[in-house]
């Protein structure tokens, strides 16, 4: 189905399954342990093995020698990997790394060996008898270091233009009445998800299965062929449930290619878990950002010119994270510029994690943003709604799809009761707790992509959905079965749904928060078609056919859905397929955070008391599952104010705290309130379904509020996140 | 070799044999095998009898090897306990604290160890028993260093004994961590105040994850004595905590270890004195 003029009223619209908050049909599975991830296929296939990774211990130079004797003769062993007896491994196109390293090393933790053996205690102890010699090489590991190294990265599909430029803005700036001129420091983060990366593997013949741990069915089926040179129709890939991703598992990762090459090797099954250090220094992670803000605006506040740089590293050949996208669209302003720098660091690669580019560029942005509000002696969201846009603003001759983003400042701040907060700091006092309130926007890209599914009627009346759509803890099964029941006029029981599996048709996958508008809108494509193939075999005029209460009706004639297919079950495959709509109207989701903060005085410790994200992200397909994924990215948004940090090791190249207990991120008992308001909402541009993303809308911004909230409730700024309690000490009233 | 005895003699007589990791909660021993290997031989206590008591005999608590965190949260003990009892519910999760020990935690000897503070405030003692014979050390001789104890090789710590202090006695527990449940110390303080009329008899307080090994503080402690209970907090001064030596790390910056002990003293200190009013 091409999707290129705006939708129209559709049987979607009808509402009543979607946009109804649904408990997750999967949820009784989660909780009783019945689904099953990657790690527990334990009855797919018979005489499966083990297999363990063993990783670089230098971030960078070669093996010189690898003793794998005693390894080998260790109880149990089956084979051991390396890159010496793989065969010819081709790196995947969106890996940095390979993900089988040697002779060459290019980051710490970087997979060189996979032991596989009987048991996964026979493999961890064969793979510690594994003895490398290493020539080690100095490496770059230092961002603040390399900064002035760093060079202009080439253009992306996703990081756009590495320099953009409206107008003058130096001569603005260097004219303006107030001016902002800053530097903000975001760290390295992990994704820290429950469930490291797992696969299983089997090859049958020259046909291989992977069940395995993966956002992006189709990217990793791709990937997998390329590696191991061998047609994309030779590999399958199931991921039906994936224990949590937040960009890690976007793409193929060792684990993949360890138990396929494992399984090559011996001719058993072979599944590899990555240990949990692994997890940190072996994939991917949100790389550390530098980032130069510079604000120039009139004294009435109007912006007059804005400019964000931002500096980060990967290892060669990588990418940026691009932390300066949102600032070309978020605020009005006629002088602009944004600039993108690249060094080369040697840590493990950088990658995306919950909205790369702007998770980090938002915390500093937004950040900011309340500074300059402040030297302006304007309220924050004054400010901000003084500078809004209704066009981009780099091409004011195409507008936002809709932007309601001063209605959610509107609306937050009546709900928050903004109008208590004391607009100079450290003017609010309870026992020891100094209390303060911050705010920011929240702003996301809504990101189309071609997403396809397959719907098949059965004689029984059961409508199934196929589709390599992936669930990662979001809540994907749910509003498909959703999406299928509101088109087929059938209760949500009556909806089988089956993901995550590459013989099914190719969706648009989980990442980048595109998963739930674009998937849905396949699976719409696909019962319109399967709508159409019922109607056909009753007879009925498809264009006034009704599918309600499970009967399909048409004129006076009503008939049960299942009859249609009594004499065979009925299938529909289409696909979504968009065209300039997103070219012409920029499509965004927004929000307006506000946090509350009780800021120690004497400790500095920080307590967020209440958060509420007021969120305008198009039709909100399921509110309860939707409201979910806010919560959890408005969570990891506070992990990310207050203690998420890689530590890097700059002697060694490593990231230090590679585990949960030194890693540490919040937990629920950590925020007594959460609230989520989703305004009412369809964005017609969107796709069928009218929806956005919200999955990252949440985390977007969230960071500077509770960084805005702390400095109006303790009067110090930190500009280097995480905000710990050591950086706030000394500029507490009880200690200064 | 995954050794499960049913007697403490079997136990001491297999690490006569050789040396083994001994295995209790296991809530340290697991995640710190991190992607290794667990070590060759393992002594899993878990099956032999008479580890598991917790009463007072004589006037001495005596908390056998296996005793968990949950069972000291929940047991019936007197104040000077109440130090004791609050680490014990911050102690990691719930999960943690019904299947970690107390014991394990001391063996353990992280610098940041919930249970070392409140001990070492109570005067603890360990009993250590090996096939030679059963010998008692004060918890301040047992632990050396940073994951480093006086436990030879071939002895296993059966049991914390604790001397009751008088009835008048409070205690109190604070702890301080980058969030507010499920972390890892940064400072920890554990005051142990003995108040006869209207005058402080005894101090004792123990700061941990300042110092390698958490400690007392004589100095602070002798200040105190005679003081009235209400101006305690104001008493502590910078100079008393100088046997600390904190490190900067992930969590936080020695310098604001430094400020915060010297905040959490006065806090536990009057926390103390509020109990006792």
């Amino acid at each position: 189905m091409r999707f290129d003029t705006p939708a129209t009223t559709n049987p979607i619209d009808q509402l009543k399954v979607i946009g109804q908050p649904t408990d997750r049909i999967d949820g009784p599975l989660k909780t009783t342990g019945l689904a099953r991830y990657a790690y527990e296929q334990h009855d797919v296939v018979a005489n499966q093995a083990y297999g363990y990774p063993v990783g670089a211990t230098i971030a960078k130079g070669r093996i010189t020698a690898m003793d794998l004797a005693a390894a080998r003769r260790a109880p149990g062993v089956l084979t051991i990997v390396t890159a010496e007896n793989a065969g010819k491994l081709v790196k995947g196109n969106f890996n940095t790394a390979k993900l089988l390293g040697g002779p060459e090393i290019e980051h710490y933790h970087q997979a060189i060996a996979v032991v596989v053996a009987e048991t996964f205690e026979q493999a961890r102890a064969a793979a510690a008898l594994i003895a490398v010699d290493y020539a080690e090489e100095a490496g770059s590991f230092d961002l603040a270091a390399a900064r002035d190294s760093a060079e202009k990265p080439e253009a992306s599909d996703f990081g756009g233009p590495p320099d953009t430029s409206v107008g003058d803005f130096a001569g603005a700036f260097a004219s303006a009445h107030a001016r902002l001129d800053q530097t903000y420091t975001t760290p390295d983060q992990a994704h820290a998800m429950m469930e490291p990366h797992a696969t299983l593997a089997a090859w049958e013949g020259d046909k291989l299965t992977l069940w395995t741990s993966n956002q992006m069915i189709a990217w990793g089926k791709a990937d997998v062929a390329r590696t191991l040179g061998i047609g994309k129709d030779k590999v399958r890939l199931i991921s039906p449930f994936v224990g949590g991703g937040f960009g890690s598992k976007l793409f193929v990762r060792a684990d993949a290619l360890l138990a396929a090459l494992g399984a090559r090797a011996s001719g058993r099954p072979v599944k590899v878990a990555l240990p949990r250090p692994y997890t940190f220094n072996n994939t991917t992670h949100r790389p550390a950002t530098i980032q130069r803000i510079r604000i120039g605006a009139s004294a009435e506040g109007r912006i007059t010119a804005i400019g964000h740089e931002g500096w980060s590293g990967d290892l060669p050949g990588g990418a940026p994270e691009t932390a300066v996208n949102q600032t070309r669209l978020i605020y009005a302003g006629e002088n602009r510029m944004t600039a993108t720098r690249l060094a080369v660091l040697h840590l493990p690669e950088g990658n995306a994690m919950r909205a790369p580019g702007e998770a980090p560029g938002m915390m500093a942005l937004e950040l900011a943003m309340d500074e300059m509000a402040e030297t302006l002696g304007l309220d924050p969201i004054a400010f901000r709604t003084l500078n809004e846009t209704e066009v981009d603003p780099e091409n004011p001759k195409r507008p936002f799809s809709q932007r309601q983003l001063v209605e959610c400042y509107r609306i937050g701040a009546e709900r928050f009761g903004w109008d208590r907060r004391r607009p100079h700091p450290r003017q609010v006092r309870e026992g020891r707790w100094l209390v303060g309130m911050g705010m920011a926007a929240g702003f996301r890209n809504n990101l189309l992509a071609t997403s396809g599914a397959r719907v098949r009627l059965g004689e029984d009346g059961m409508v199934t959905v196929e589709t390599d759509m992936t669930d990662i803890g979001t809540g994907t099964y749910t509003i498909v079965a959703q999406t299928a029941a509101e088109m087929m006029g059938v209760p949500l029981e009556s909806v089988i749904v089956r993901l995550g599996d590459s013989s099914f048709p190719v969706s648009a996958g989980s990442g980048g928060q595109w998963g739930a508008n674009n998937s849905t809108a396949g699976v719409y494509a696909a019962c319109v078609k399967l709508r159409e193939a019922v109607a056909q075999r009753l007879g009925f005029n498809s264009s006034d056919t009704v599918f309600a209460e499970g009967e399909v009706r048409s004129g006076n004639r009503s008939v049960p859905l299942a009859q249609a297919a009594a004499s065979g079950a009925l299938t529909g495959e289409d696909s979504i397929e968009y065209g300039d709509l997103a070219k012409t109207h920029q499509q965004s989701t927004f929000a307006a955070h506000f946090v509350e903060v009780g800021v120690d005085a004497f400790t500095a410790e920080v307590r967020v008391r209440r958060m509420l994200a007021v969120c305008a992200a198009g039709r909100i397909l399921n509110p309860k599952s939707a409201r979910s994924q806010v919560i959890g990215a408005m969570t990891m948004g506070v992990g990310a104010a207050l203690m998420e940090e890689l530590a890097v090791d700059k002697r060694r190249g490593f990231f230090v705290n590679h585990d949960l207990a030194g890693y540490e991120v919040p937990v629920h008992a950590d925020i007594p309130h959460q609230e989520v308001v989703f305004l009412d909402e369809a964005d017609p541009m969107s796709s069928p379904m009218k929806a956005k993303g919200v999955g990252e809308l949440g985390i977007c911004g969230v960071g500077a509020a509770v960084a805005n909230a702390i400095y109006n409730a303790s009067g110090t700024r930190v500009r280097h996140y995480p905000i710990t309690l050591d950086k706030l000490i000394g500029g507490l009233p009880e200690n200064v | 070799m995954y050794l499960r005895p049913s007697t403490l003699r079997e136990a001491c007589e297999a690490l006569v044999e050789a040396p083994a990791a001994i295995l209790a909660g296991g809530t340290d021993f697991f995640p710190a095998l991190a992607d290794r290997p667990p070590p060759p031989r393992i002594l899993d206590l878990s099956r032999i009898d008479g580890l598991d008591g917790l009463e007072i005999i004589d006037g001495v608590l005596r908390i056998g090897a296996r005793v968990t965190w949950s069972r000291i949260a929940r047991a019936p003990l007197p104040p000077c306990f109440d130090g004791l009892r609050a680490a014990a519910r911050e102690v990691g999760s719930v999960q943690i604290q019904n299947v970690a020990t107390l014991s394990g935690n001391l063996c353990n000897a992280s610098p940041a160890a919930d249970g070392v503070p409140p001990l070492l405030t109570l005067d603890a003692s360990v009993e250590l028993a090996s096939s030679s014979g059963t010998r008692c050390l004060p918890l301040a001789a047992f632990l050396l260093g940073n994951r480093h104890t006086a436990r030879r090789p071939d002895e296993i710590l059966t049991a914390i004994l604790v001397p009751v202090a008088s009835p008048d006695a409070t205690s109190c527990f604070l702890k301080l961590g980058a969030r507010r449940y499920l972390v890892i110390s940064i400072v920890m303080v554990a005051v142990l105040l003995e108040v006869a009329e209207g005058r402080v008899r005894s101090a004792r307080i123990a700061i941990g994850a300042c110092s390698a090994v958490a400690t007392r503080m004589p100095e602070l402690e002798a200040a105190l004595i005679g003081a009235s209970p209400a101006a305690l907090g104001s008493l502590v001064r910078p100079h008393h905590l100088e046997r600390l030596a904190p490190i900067a790390d992930v969590r936080a910056t020695a310098d604001y270890r430094s400020e915060a002990a010297l905040e959490l003293v006065r806090r536990a200190l009057r926390r103390c004195d509020g109990a006792a009013a």
